[in-house]
């Protein structure tokens, strides 16, 4: 064993000491879930690329800004810039600064997002999903047809389909990147020796340059709320809308967030799922269909189980969803106080 | 009412970095001051404030949906800000593309011109109180339209109330401001008429009582249900529509309003399954009423005697009425109904209830009959002795050698199911016929069918 490799069993030794107390931690996590959602191992593995594909592109566009905007002359940061790989994820990873509620938040949507397309794939082809946007384009109300095509055109813009798991920077949310900019950037400065004020300086010049309206959500989004606003043609399926505006348009039906939509389809049986269709007062057919379309082919939703829901139960505990997270969080802990409520 | 969404410009305004509103166009202005705010003071509208916190927190320009609401509507918004580099403590600039305005009162407020639409298809009057009970508006079927002379009079001095009820027992009911139902209550002068009355309490924007809309409609003291008691023979021949049909009218009218108020759950909550049972038998009691109702015009077209009145009409305000008082059920099939352009008359002479009846029986046949999503067209046409209203569908459309059949008595073509007597066209035709008109079609296999009522020609005064 030579003196390099002495060094690094020390290294990790006293890294593996400093964290000992956790591993019971992780091991618990796995043994005693929280809660019935289960995570297969593509969507841990689709996360974890898509978390380091992001990081990858946040420090690369940092490097870009600094040595070509802000004139800085390093050679880490001029190597980042022109190869692209990443140095920050190995000091960030472990460090505890990217498993941020937030961040862990989005990356889990992000994953549900692309099962979900996978499953979509399986019954309708990647052709059809994409022209079904373009029956908007010839909406009459030219508004809608000018989202329809900003909606197609950032799509188009995405690399590969909507929900593969594809990264681009323009369609991470802007809370998201302010998250990942800053602990890139100290990564950065730490790593390179070079000025922290330069590199600061750069993230700032990113975040500025940040469009969040030519992100799909936000564009899907938009559409969602003109296609609602008008005569609409019909309820949203996944099948007819595609993945993105069908979640943008439910949301926007029932007044949640198209991030608690696919949550909801990640839940046992997509049971919150089955309960906002019943509150927005999809028929049983159109029920049955949007379930079928979702789901991974294990589970199935019977006219009888629909029709026995009663609406405006249904209706009420969507609209408590709908409330603000931290109201639902206080309302979940005072709940707690008082035996026998049964609320869910 | 609503106003559009589309902008021909951005709505802009200013908001510096301690979030005063330094400048804004008049629509994001007037907004700011409903909300509370004055000129260049802080930003009064909460979600659009918070949007530009947040956005300079994060040093980013963000592009979300934003409501708003004042006193007179609900606002849907999509915005963008803009921040300025690299100096950030310059103004934030608001960049507002979509405003979509809700008025407070679009919320399912009843049209009281549709109900009186409604309630002379169905050949009833109307009478609006005051809390008082002072009458402020009164229709009756077969009095003219402005009778003046009532107006401001009780209503307990106009119409006496017929026991087993009596004034007390009515005047306990408007004080607890409850619905009044199946009162009968007789003229005092005049004709001395009998009518049955409705009363629903009328409820202020503030919440106060305003009084009662009565609807009343024309009472057989020799039918109904005080004959069968008596063991008396129902039924004299051919005597539907003035024995038969009231009797039966009454039960419906009373199995189809309760049914409505269960549905809508007007006395309590209910369970989601039985208000939608409730439903289903309002629904059924309907299509009960609607074939009563055929089999009474039928018996009354096929009397003699029969004859129709003479009103000045305007056929385009008849389409309008028409296609309102079914624009909920295209709307349940997702169908746009296209009328005339309401500026324009097209005078003629003919029997409003009438009129309106065989409008309402073409435009309800085009839509059960239509398509989901699809247009119903209605154009106007005439010359110097006919005006013509013609109803066009995009439905599966009529073969030639059943174009006359159709108006055949109980001619169904086959169909069934689908909530129609196969009475609808045959009295459209005779009632066009009795007003010196005429009812045609035009049609072809897979191309729609158009309906055309033509009614002599009015010359405008």
């Amino acid at each position: 064993m030579d003196r390099t490799q002495q060094n690094d069993i020390v290294r990790r030794a006293s890294a593996m000491a400093d964290k000992a107390s956790s591993v019971a931690d992780d091991f618990a996590q796995l043994l005693f879930p929280r809660t019935d959602v289960t995570f297969n191992d593509r969507m841990r593995s689709n996360a974890r690329q898509y978390l380091r594909g992001v990081v990858n592109q946040i420090e690369q566009r940092i490097c870009q800004i600094a040595t070509r905007d802000l004139g800085v002359a390093h050679e880490l940061l001029l190597s980042i810039e022109k190869d692209g790989e990443s140095q920050s994820f190995a000091l960030l990873e472990p460090s505890g600064l990217l498993n941020k509620p937030e961040i862990v938040q989005h990356l889990f949507v992000r994953a549900q997002q692309s099962e979900l397309a996978a499953r979509l794939l399986q019954k309708i082809s990647q052709e059809d999903l994409e022209s079904t946007l373009t029956r908007h384009l010839d909406h009459a109300d030219p508004a809608v047809a000018e989202a329809a095509m900003g909606l197609l055109v950032a799509q188009s813009k995405t690399t590969g389909a909507a929900g593969e798991g594809a990264i681009s920077l323009a369609d991470l949310p802007p809370e998201i990147v302010y998250a990942i900019v800053w602990p890139v950037s100290a990564a950065l400065a730490r790593l390179s020796g070079s000025p922290g004020m330069r590199l600061q300086q750069a993230a700032e010049r990113l975040l500025a340059e940040h469009d969040e309206s030519a992100s799909v959500v936000r564009k899907a989004e938009r559409l969602a709320q003109l296609l609602e606003q008008g005569e609409t043609d019909s309820n949203p399926h996944p099948m007819k809308d595609g993945l993105t505006l069908f979640v943008a348009r439910l949301a926007r039906q029932c007044g949640l967030t198209s991030d608690q939509i696919v949550t909801f389809t990640a839940e046992p049986d997509m049971a919150r799922l089955i309960i906002v269709l019943r509150a927005a007062d999809y028929s049983v057919q159109e029920a049955q269909s949007i379930y079928i379309a979702l789901d991974s082919g294990e589970n199935i939703l019977t006219a009888a189980t629909y029709g026995e829901l009663d609406r405006d139960r249904a209706v009420a505990l969507v609209s408590r969803w709908a409330a603000p997270d931290a109201f639902q969080n206080a309302d979940r802990i005072l709940a707690r106080s008082y035996l026998g409520d049964d609320r869910q | 009412m609503t106003t559009a969404r589309k902008l021909a410009e951005p709505v802009r305004g200013e908001v510096d970095s301690d979030g005063l509103l330094l400048s804004a166009d008049p629509l994001l202005m007037r907004l700011h001051l409903r909300c509370g705010g004055t000129e260049g003071r802080p930003l009064a509208v909460p979600e659009l404030a918070a949007l530009c916190r947040l956005s300079r927190r994060l040093g980013m320009n963000l592009s979300r949906p934003v409501q708003a609401s004042d006193d007179d509507c609900r606002i849907e918004m999509w915005v963008e800000t803009r921040l300025s580099v690299p100096d950030r403590d310059q103004p934030l600039s608001l960049s507002i593309i979509d405003w979509k305005e809700y008025s407070h009162d679009d919320s399912d407020m009843p049209d009281p011109a549709r109900d009186r639409d409604f309630d002379r298809l169905e050949g009833r009057g109307t009478i609006r109180t005051d809390a008082a009970l002072r009458i402020i508006a009164q229709q009756m079927p077969g009095k003219p339209a402005r009778n003046v002379e009532v107006i401001g009079q009780s209503l307990l001095d106009i119409y006496d109330v017929i026991p087993p009820s009596a004034h007390t027992r009515l005047l306990e009911a408007v004080a607890e401001r409850q619905p009044i139902r199946n009162q009968r209550m007789r003229e005092k002068i005049g004709a001395q008429q009998l009518f049955v009355m409705q009363g629903h309490p009328l409820i202020d924007k503030t919440g106060l009582f305003a009084g009662y809309r009565f609807t009343a409609a024309q009472d057989d003291p020799e039918a109904g249900v005080d004959r069968t008691m008596t063991g008396e023979k129902l039924i004299s021949d051919s005597l539907f529509g003035l024995q038969l049909g009231p009797a039966l009218r009454q039960p419906l009218g009373k199995i189809i309003a309760n049914a409505e108020t269960i549905s809508s759950k007007l006395e309590g909550p209910l369970r989601g399954d039985y208000a939608s049972y409730a439903k289903d038998i309002a629904s059924a009691g309907r299509h009960l009423l609607d074939l009563v109702n055929d089999l009474s015009d039928l018996e009354a077209i096929e009397r003699p005697d029969f004859t129709v009145a003479g009103d000045d009409i305007d056929l385009i305000d008849l389409a309008h009425r028409a296609a309102g008082l079914l624009a909920v059920k295209a709307a349940d099939h997702q169908i746009r109904l296209e009328l005339p352009d309401q500026q324009r008359k097209l005078p003629a002479r003919g029997e409003f209830r009438r009129s309106l009846q065989i409008l309402v029986n073409l435009i309800g046949n085009a839509i059960r009959y239509s398509p989901d999503g699809s247009v119903i067209r209605l154009s106007v046409s005439g010359d110097q002795d006919f005006a013509g209203i013609s109803v066009s569908d995009q439905g599966a459309g009529i073969a030639k050698e059943d174009q006359e059949r159709i108006f055949e008595k109980f001619e169904r073509l086959g169909r069934s199911g689908d909530g129609g007597s196969g009475l609808g066209l045959f009295i459209s035709r005779r009632l066009a016929r009795a007003m010196g008109g005429s009812l045609t079609v035009e049609s072809a296999a897979d191309q729609g069918s158009t309906f055309t009522l033509s009614l002599p020609a009015r010359e405008t005064p």
